[in-house]
């Protein structure tokens, strides 16, 4: 699997880390070295951390305390029982681990403000009955003689040796964090962060995400308790307080929440800072608070990000674009038709959707008109998961799809693009669309960048490939998102709106693309207002006033209903006559 | 950090023909100058400039101050440092327990005598000969305090209030020990969390609990928000604080009035003066610092200059100054020190008490050589 | 029992400005102010050194504490919350607790790390006054806490300034559509926030003292009050914040109150303190929609 090292700082961060690891020869002495060692300890924390706090942009509070508790996992059994080194190691990675398991399924799921508090109340907790259960914890003195590292019975002393085996279990730690995070993975946790509902269209399970993120998290933490636990040879509660879950919150955000590069360069950099800012006396921490203050509003993506935005700046390396590969022809199973079945919804007091009836099938092109606020899109919002309906059904085949999350609808074969075009702004458009190849087993980041680049390139949009969606203009967004949902290679495609911004030429492509799509079997809705799109398009229409279905049938009876004229133009209902 | 303090004695000794030993030692001060201690830390650093001022003719200190901040991996940071830098014969050590812990593996395999005046009873029981505590330990302090309220207020029902940090639970346990030792009955106890605000729940069982004296462990604040808000219940029962209550700062926080027949156990009260050397270093500690003295600058003043005296009699190197520590005796300003072995060099206690009309207490009584280590 | 109930009301009474300083601030940015409780505790040392300088009542101090506060909120909503609109919720969060760090050790710096105490409201001995024993102090700490708690209800309600706050807090987007401005309204939120905040400081700072390390203790307790009380519902701030003072000073009181209880470990405060974590978590999971609040389930 070919991935990218160092994207875009190759040459800078090759240099650095080369830096580094000439670092502990050049100074060398006992009180530099232990200051390396620390500050490993602290990269292994931070990659853990980037798994929640970057990569999902979840706030958890809790990365303090699964530091801590590995800390003390370790300490009481190793002084206490004698437990040796690997065997306390496994053990801090599974207490904590375990840990993040029985709190993640019901924290997970809240809000942020309230995931941000409920972590904080799980860590105080921790540190209260760390605090009182003095028997097992020591107390507040905590526990002290922690023997150091050992391996196979050979005491490994404080110094060069120690610091060789902490940071290489570091960088075996990071090279494993950078596989998981790299590659279409590491995009699906893209997607998730930034556009939720569109991940939840192409069939990325965001819970599950944020589950493994969080698992992660927590056994990296742990793993980083035993180590700090060995060096120090003693622990005490102040590893379960605020300040070192803001510690290693600064870490992440000073260095640069989703890139490796940043773990190493915010735990570097703090842990060397303080000591550097000696002479500040108590002025340092107010020098750091502002630091991190200017570091999140200057340069969200960190010291790291800003290099690379610097790099890009200074010399733009242009990115060229995959050859395209077509997709494999998918196997032919469902032949189903999506059912609507007197489906109704309702805000508030106000009736959304009312008695809606119809059936899409397959190898159809179905039009849903209708005057603005008619509720076609909560139709479709209702038939993808997205909102949950008030009465009737939506059918898939045998299946009904209203109780279904929306990222199990999408697994179904069921595409759609949004009204308002839904991309992650900061991926490139190939990007965008190869995520959705991740359901494909057999697919990897290479052959979903070829296949994805196939895609852009019949929607005519291939020349923009590598360039960030956020900077396009609209028409060729929406182009991109159709390119995405095809990418799912669907059974059913339902489009909104996917002409608004056209030229009459691209239209064209449009609809002979979507001609093609219904001899492959599709069954494709078409929300639109653009009549003479959908006039050479539609085998039949469904128009929607007011939450009701009005006319449905073909285009031309459709079309001259009276009761739909009257609807477009604002007349009440049942025309005299 | 980098206060380089140089005694010119010897350079005027020199010019005078006078035949002189110019001794040059290093005394890294680290302590803890922000974060919560950073109050007695500064005590801390303090008396320890203010030894040197005063050290003996012939020797010129270098004494470059640290932070400690709170946590112990910090603290060792500073130590490694110290260490790496330069040669030190001694090292002030911060009087937080958990970082003197993390520290004495540390002055263990450098051989450097570290001294400090933590409370914190387990920093002398790690069998470490390199730790020399010029604060009585809360073994001592804690006889002190029980035994004033048993035999000068005739208690026989105790109540305690302490605090759930490490010096909290040490006193604590100290303060259990000596009870049962006097056959008292401790009739309530309770711990508390440093950031409570109302302690009229607990004060209120205290008062059902009806015992004839109210002990005190807890730090400064919670010390003075529980005196407070029990005279504004009426509580009525005689309270004898921790040596929390001693400090300035701490009986800044209240009214004169309120601290009327409130006593406190401590090592040393320097602002209540009582001998023209004590006032002394009253002085010059107001000229030179601005502020009132407490017990934990006066004892690292004390402990500081009984090692600049051994070291300006020949003990140099910090293996000499081991020895000299853990063998001589030294009449400071607040006490007598002398080690017990294991390097307590404190064994005696005061109890002052307030008199209702200013915040400077009277000494009530005196508790030399508690346990009996002086007389040796 | 009303001697217990009467101490847990002022301490209640501080607590539901800082709530309410929150929840002001989540209403109008929807940002959550980490720095809220640091808020308090500048308020208090505000308090000390004013005290300091003019030896007059707390309550006289009073309004010159809440203009410093407020441009205090002002210069917070410049820098840690406008750089960062259009950024997700956990950058606001950071921010503010950036900022927080800076008050904290600002305020170690300049005043130093032991507690201080501020003016008293009113002058005079603080003395047992009633058939209730509530020294006069904790009377005039509820009755100042009402006041302001009152006037800013009459804000909100009776003033137009008060009714663009408000359009502001309900739909930003269409207050904007409407023609009001949006930023000034945010950042008047916070300003109001803030003085809030150091009002509660102010009449926290006599009875109970202030020391740089408050703030984080009182932001815990804000937020605790905000989720129990209903995201985003001012009452429920209030009575969130009301609920976790009687809770603290009841919960431990319970042996006096029910002799038949054992005064050990289980009714300390330290378990009282365990006890209301484990109850906000309880409703962060089972009713995330607090008292009075919105539901609270992410969508996707």
């Amino acid at each position: 699997m070919k991935m990218e090292f160092a994207r875009g700082l190759r040459a800078p961060l090759t240099a650095a880390a080369g830096g580094l690891a000439i670092w502990p020869f050049v100074f060398s002495g006992a009180y530099d070295l232990r200051l390396f060692t620390l500050a490993g300890i602290y990269v292994l924390l931070v990659l853990g951390y980037q798994f929640i706090f970057g990569h999902s942009g979840a706030l958890s509070l809790t990365q303090g305390a699964f530091f801590g508790l590995g800390a003390y996992a370790t300490a009481i059994l190793a002084v206490h029982a004698g437990w040796s080194f690997p065997e306390t190691l496994v053990l801090s990675v599974a207490v904590s681990t375990a840990l993040a398991a029985v709190i993640a399924v019901p924290v997970l799921r809240l809000e942020s403000h309230y995931f941000a508090l409920a972590t904080l109340g799980i860590a105080q907790v921790l540190l209260l009955v760390c605090r009182e259960w003095v028997p097992l914890t020591g107390g507040v003195n905590g526990i002290s003689g922690v023997p150091g590292f050992a391996l196979l019975g050979h005491a490994i002393p404080n110094g060069v040796p120690s610091l060789i085996l902490v940071w290489s279990l570091v960088i075996i730690a990071a090279v494993l964090a950078w596989r998981i995070q790299g590659g279409i993975y590491g995009l699906g946790f893209h997607v998730v962060r930034a556009a939720p509902a569109a991940a939840g269209a192409i069939g990325l399970d965001g819970g599950r995400f944020r589950l493994v993120a969080f698992l992660l998290s927590a056994a990296y933490a742990g793993a980083a308790g035993a180590l700090f636990v060995r060096v120090n040879r003693i622990v005490s509660p102040d590893v379960l307080e605020f300040p070192l879950m803001v510690t290693c919150l600064a870490m992440t955000v000073i260095g640069g929440a989703t890139r490796i590069a940043g773990a190493f360069a915010g735990a570097v950099l703090l842990v060397y800072l303080p000591e550097w800012f000696r002479p500040l006396d108590k002025y340092y921490l107010i020098a750091y608070g502002a630091g991190l203050l200017a570091m999140i509003v200057v340069a969200p993506d960190g010291l790291i990000g800003a290099a690379a935005r610097l790099r890009q700046r200074i010399a733009p390396e242009a990115d060229t674009p995959p050859e395209p590969a077509r997709l494999p022809r998918p196997a032919n199973t469902i032949t189903a038709s999506l059912v609507f079945r007197d489906v109704a919804k309702s805000f508030g007091g106000v009736r959304a959707l009312q008695g809606v009836s119809f059936e899409l099938r397959r190898g159809e092109i179905l039009g849903l008109i209708g005057p603005n606020g008619s509720g076609k899109t909560t139709l479709v919002n209702i038939a993808t998961g997205l909102e949950a309906r008030d009465g009737g059904a939506v059918l898939y085949g045998n299946r009904l799809l209203t109780r279904l999350p929306p990222f199990a609808i999408a697994r179904l074969g069921i595409a759609r693009t949004f009204q308002n075009v839904c991309l992650a702004g900061e991926m490139s458009a190939l990007d965008n669309v190869a995520v959705a190849r991740s359901l494909d087993g057999d697919v990897d980041l290479e052959t979903a960048r070829s296949q994805a680049m196939y895609l852009l390139e019949t929607l005519g949009v291939g020349g923009v490939a590598m360039m960030r969606a956020l900077d396009l203009p609209h028409g060729v967004q929406r182009r991109i998102e159709i390119a995405r949902a095809l990418a799912l290679q669907p059974d059913i495609l339902l489009l909104d709106e996917p002409a608004a911004g056209l030229n009459e030429r691209e239209q064209a492509d449009l609809a002979s693309r979507i001609r093609t799509l219904r001899t492959l079997g599709l069954g494709i809705l078409l929300i639109e207002h653009n009549m003479p799109f959908l006039a050479g398009l539609a085998d039949r229409l469904v128009c929607l006033h007011e939450g009701r279905v009005i006319a449905q049938g073909s285009p031309g009876g459709v079309r001259q209903d009276p009761q739909v004229i009257a609807a477009y133009l604002g007349l009440p209902q049942r025309a005299p006559g | 950090m980098r206060a380089v303090i140089c005694s010119c004695a010897a350079l005027l000794a020199v010019a005078l023909g006078a035949p002189v030993r110019a001794a040059e030692v290093s005394i890294p001060v680290l302590v803890p100058i922000t974060g919560f201690l950073s109050l007695e830390g500064t005590s801390q650093r303090n008396g320890a400039m203010l030894a040197i001022q005063n050290a003996p003719p012939g020797l010129t200190v270098r004494a470059d101050v640290a932070d400690t901040g709170t946590a112990p991996d910090v603290a060792v940071n500073a130590l490694e440092r110290a260490l790496g830098r330069e040669a030190p014969t001694a090292v002030v050590a911060s009087m937080l327990g958990t970082q003197v812990l993390a520290m004495l593996p540390i002055a263990l395999e450098h051989k450097v005598p570290l001294l400090t005046v933590s409370g914190t009873a387990s920093v002398t029981e790690k069998g470490n000969p390199y730790v020399f505590r010029f604060f009585p330990g809360d073994a001592i302090t804690k006889i002190a305090h029980v035994r004033y309220a048993a035999e000068i207020l005739k208690a026989k029902r105790l109540a305690l209030i302490a605090q759930t940090t490490e010096y909290g639970q040490s006193g604590r346990a100290a303060i259990e020990a000596t009870a049962a030792k006097l056959g008292l009955a401790i009739v309530f106890e309770e711990s508390v969390d440093v950031q409570l605000r109302d302690l009229s729940p607990v004060l209120g069982k205290v008062r059902a609990a009806k015992p004839d004296v109210l002990l005190l462990h807890l730090h400064a604040g919670p010390t003075a928000l529980a005196i407070r808000q029990a005279a504004a219940m009426n509580l009525d029962i005689p309270i004898v604080a921790g040596s929390a209550l001693h400090q300035p700062t701490t009986a800044a926080l209240l009214e004169p009035a309120e601290l009327r027949g409130v006593c406190a156990e401590t090592n040393a009260s320097p602002v209540s003066g009582g001998s023209p050397e004590m006032e002394r270093f009253l002085q010059q500690y107001r000229d030179r610092y601005k502020t009132e003295p407490d017990g934990y600058a006066l004892g690292q003043y004390d402990g500081v200059m009984m090692a600049l005296q051994a070291v300006a009699r020949g003990a140099t190197t910090p293996a000499a100054l081991t020895a000299a520590l853990s063998s001589g005796t030294y009449r400071g300003l607040a006490m007598t020190y002398k080690s017990d072995g294991k390097g307590n060099m404190a064994h005696s206690a005061i109890i002052v008490c307030y008199d209702g009309k200013s915040r400077v207490p009277r000494i009530a009584k005196r508790y030399d050589d508690l346990d009996g280590v002086l007389a040796r | 029992m009303l001697q217990v109930l009467a101490n847990g009301l002022a301490l209640g009474a501080a607590y539901a400005l800082v709530a309410l300083g929150f929840v002001l601030v989540v209403n109008a940015a929807s940002a959550v102010n980490f720095a809220q409780g640091d808020l308090v505790m500048a308020g208090g040392f505000a308090a000390v050194a004013l005290g300091r300088l003019w030896p007059v009542p707390g309550i006289v101090l009073l309004p010159a504490v809440l203009a410093i506060m407020a441009v205090l909120g002002l210069l917070l909503s410049a820098i840690a919350y406008f750089p960062l609109r259009g950024r997700p919720a956990t950058a606001v969060f950071v921010s503010t607790i950036a900022v927080g760090l800076m008050l904290e050790n600002a305020a170690n710096a300049i005043f130093g790390a032991e507690p201080q105490a501020g003016p008293p409201l009113f002058p005079g001995a603080v003395i047992a006054l009633g058939p209730v024993s509530l020294s006069r102090q904790a009377l005039a700490v509820i009755v100042t806490a009402a006041v302001l708690i009152t006037a800013q209800e009459l804000l909100f309600a009776r003033t137009r300034l008060g009714q663009r706050l408000r359009a502001t807090a309900q739909d930003r987007e269409m207050a904007a559509a409407i023609g009001i401005n949006v930023t000034w309204m945010i950042a008047l939120s916070f300003a109001l926030a803030a003085a809030l905040g150091g009002a509660a400081g102010l009449l926290l700072a006599n009875s109970f003292f202030v020391t740089p390390t408050d703030g984080t203790n009182y932001m815990l307790k804000a937020y605790i009050a905000v989720v129990i009380g209903g995201w985003g519902s001012i009452p429920g701030a209030v009575a969130g914040a009301l609920l976790i003072a009687v809770f603290e000073v009841v919960y431990p009181s319970l042996p006096l109150l029910v002799p038949a209880l054992p005064a050990s470990w289980l009714f300390s405060e330290t378990t009282a303190t365990i006890i209301l974590y484990i109850v906000v978590l309880a409703v962060l999971l089972l009713r995330p929609r607090g008292l009075f609040g919105e539901a609270a389930l992410r969508r996707a």
